[in-house]
């Protein structure tokens, strides 16, 4: 025993490092690698034959390259707004920011009564595993196709982008709620429930309290993801706001530079949207 | 009449785990009692079964006339406030702040709705500002638990048992967490609230050389069994070796000779 562990200091510093030099040489092809290299093979000869049997019909490859690039080059280096003011544009932003919060915000209060019932610390197994297997189906979907079926009865328009895109915030936020509520500790729980307090007692005075950083910084999260979606909503399912300009401006009027600056426009909230998010992170970490 | 009575109480948790079996005991009003055993033995699930935040498999419980078995959701919230309970780990809201934390011992008098959304009258107030005095946190009233030493969290978890206006207090090792210091405090508090407000204490506790210093009556419990019930004079070394098995030596060598009264 003695011997052992006056030894244990002298070796591992010494073994470890070789240890691991001679695993990273002599790395075995599992499995996993091998069907990993076979797939990217098999992709990279598909792609080689595609551009081989494309039928161009007289395209010159060179110059449509050229065209690219240099459409790409008016979209980034000359955005400019011709068939909108610079209000219409603002205007355009200021409904999408709406949608991606009234889908939001729909989406937690439902989320937030859901949530507790399938919390398992607050509620009874069956209820919890009946709302986290639907919310599982709700989320496996994706928004624009619960757009598409809610446009079977509203049309396809504002009223079912709004529905759509709340529906699938709800299943996000059900889940990431959930598993908030789930953390809160047992013993806190017990503790309440001993002094006989009821079960919105201690959801108000215990498990809010507890998670309220986390549901806050989830919420915010959806809020970005729908910011996203309600631009694409604009556009695909005609819902307005700055994504359907966007539309407008490349499908209708062809104008490159418009695209090129809306682009700029929905980075620059994008971005604004990102620090807000990190500085909430960091804040919750100082706090939790 | 016995404040409270436990009368061959079984619990099984599932078909392998048996936690107590044909546990049966009377605490008369004002007694202090400490409960003793190694851990596994089905202290803490002795002290659930009470107020029954565990349900019993058998036996019956009953507390100040009422068998708690039979009571409905309402009235076992309100035989609940009755019974204080405070804990190893505290078991605070972290992030709410002390005074916060001691009023909702006054949740299950109030109203479903005062009490989720935190509406107390300004008597319960003052009444937690008097409670939070006793245990010496007068200074701490509006600091969030989070920041507070053990000895002080658990403090906190007295006032708030304690504002519940208990009959009983169910404590369940309240020092198993806490350095030998903040250990004397607590149980020195303990011991005064039994003898000064009158409220009769069942104390589960892993450490002999503590209960024998503080009990007037040891209930020794052993595989979910009791094997000893009487006077703290009266337990032998023979008994406690019994009831810890190969662990005695060592609680009552650490304890060293210099606590028994
Ligand atoms: N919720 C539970 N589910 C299943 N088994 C449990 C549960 N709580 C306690 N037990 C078991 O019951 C026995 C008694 O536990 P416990 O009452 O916590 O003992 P003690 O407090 O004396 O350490 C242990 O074997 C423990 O593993
Ligand atoms: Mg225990």
């Amino acid at each position: 025993m003695q011997r052992e562990q006056s030894l244990a200091p002298l070796w591992q510093p010494k073994v470890r490092p070789r240890l691991g030099q001679h695993r990273a040489l002599n790395k075995p092809l599992d499995k996993g690698t091998l069907f990993m290299r076979l797939t990217m093979a098999t992709f990279l000869a598909l792609t080689v034959l595609a551009f081989a049997s494309f039928d161009y019909q007289g395209i010159n490859i060179y110059n449509a390259f050229l065209g690219t690039i240099d459409n790409f080059r008016v979209l980034m280096l000359s955005p400019q707004l011709t068939h909108f003011s610079l209000v219409e544009a603002a205007e355009g932003m200021l409904i999408t920011l709406s949608l991606a919060l009234l889908t939001t915000v729909i989406g937690a209060i439902l989320a937030l009564f859901f949530g507790l019932l399938a919390a398992q610390n607050l509620s009874s197994p069956l209820v919890s595993s009946l709302i986290k297997g639907g919310v599982a189906f709700i989320r496996a979907v994706p928004t624009i196709l619960w757009v598409l079926i809610f446009a079977i009865a509203a049309g396809l328009g504002s009223v079912a982008a709004v529905t759509g895109m709340a529906f699938h915030s709800v299943g996000y936020l059900v889940k990431a709620y959930s598993e908030a509520f789930e953390e809160v500790d047992s013993g806190v729980i017990e503790a309440l429930r001993a002094t006989g307090a009821s079960w919105w007692q201690i959801v108000c005075q215990a498990v809010l309290p507890t998670a309220q950083s986390y549901l806050l910084s989830w919420t915010f999260v959806r809020f970005e993801i729908n910011f996203v979606g309600a631009l694409a909503m604009g556009a695909a399912a005609g819902a307005g706001g700055l994504g359907f300009d966007l539309f407008l401006a490349s499908a209708h009027y062809f104008d490159l530079r418009e695209v090129g600056f809306i682009t700029y426009l929905v980075l620059a909230v994008a971005l604004v949207l990102e620090t807000i998010t990190t500085q909430i992170k960091v804040r919750l970490r100082v706090q939790t | 009449m016995s404040l409270l009575t436990v009368k061959g109480v079984s619990k099984h948790y599932n078909e392998r785990i048996v936690a107590l079996s044909d546990v049966s005991f009377a605490i008369e009003p004002g007694e202090f009692v400490v409960i003793i055993g190694s851990s596994g033995a089905g202290k803490s699930t002795l002290l659930r079964c009470i107020n029954r935040i565990v349900e019993v498999t058998s036996g019956v419980v009953t507390f100040d006339g009422l068998d708690v078995g039979s009571l409905d959701k309402r009235e076992l919230r309100k035989m609940r406030t009755k019974v204080g309970m405070i804990f190893q780990h505290y078991n605070l809201v972290n992030r709410l702040c002390v005074l916060e934390n001691v009023l909702h011992g006054r949740l299950g008098y109030k109203s479903t709705w005062a009490g989720a959304l935190g509406i107390y009258s300004e008597e319960e107030k003052a009444q937690a500002l008097r409670v939070l005095r006793l245990v010496g946190l007068e200074e701490q009233v509006y600091q969030r638990c989070d920041q507070l030493s053990g000895g002080q969290k658990q403090r906190v978890g007295i006032a708030r048992a304690l504002l519940q206006d208990p009959k009983l207090l169910l404590c369940d090792e309240p020092i198993s967490s806490l350095d030998p210091n903040a250990s004397k405090v607590i149980m020195d508090y303990l011991k005064k609230i039994n003898t000064e407000l009158g409220i009769t204490c069942l104390v589960n506790l892993h450490q002999v050389h503590v209960a024998l210093a503080y009990a007037e009556r040891i209930i020794g419990v052993k595989r979910g069994r009791v094997v000893y019930d009487g006077l703290t004079e009266h337990l032998t070394a023979e008994t406690i070796h019994d009831i810890y098995g190969s662990e005695a030596g060592d609680l009552l060598l650490g304890s060293g000779g210099n606590h028994v009264g």
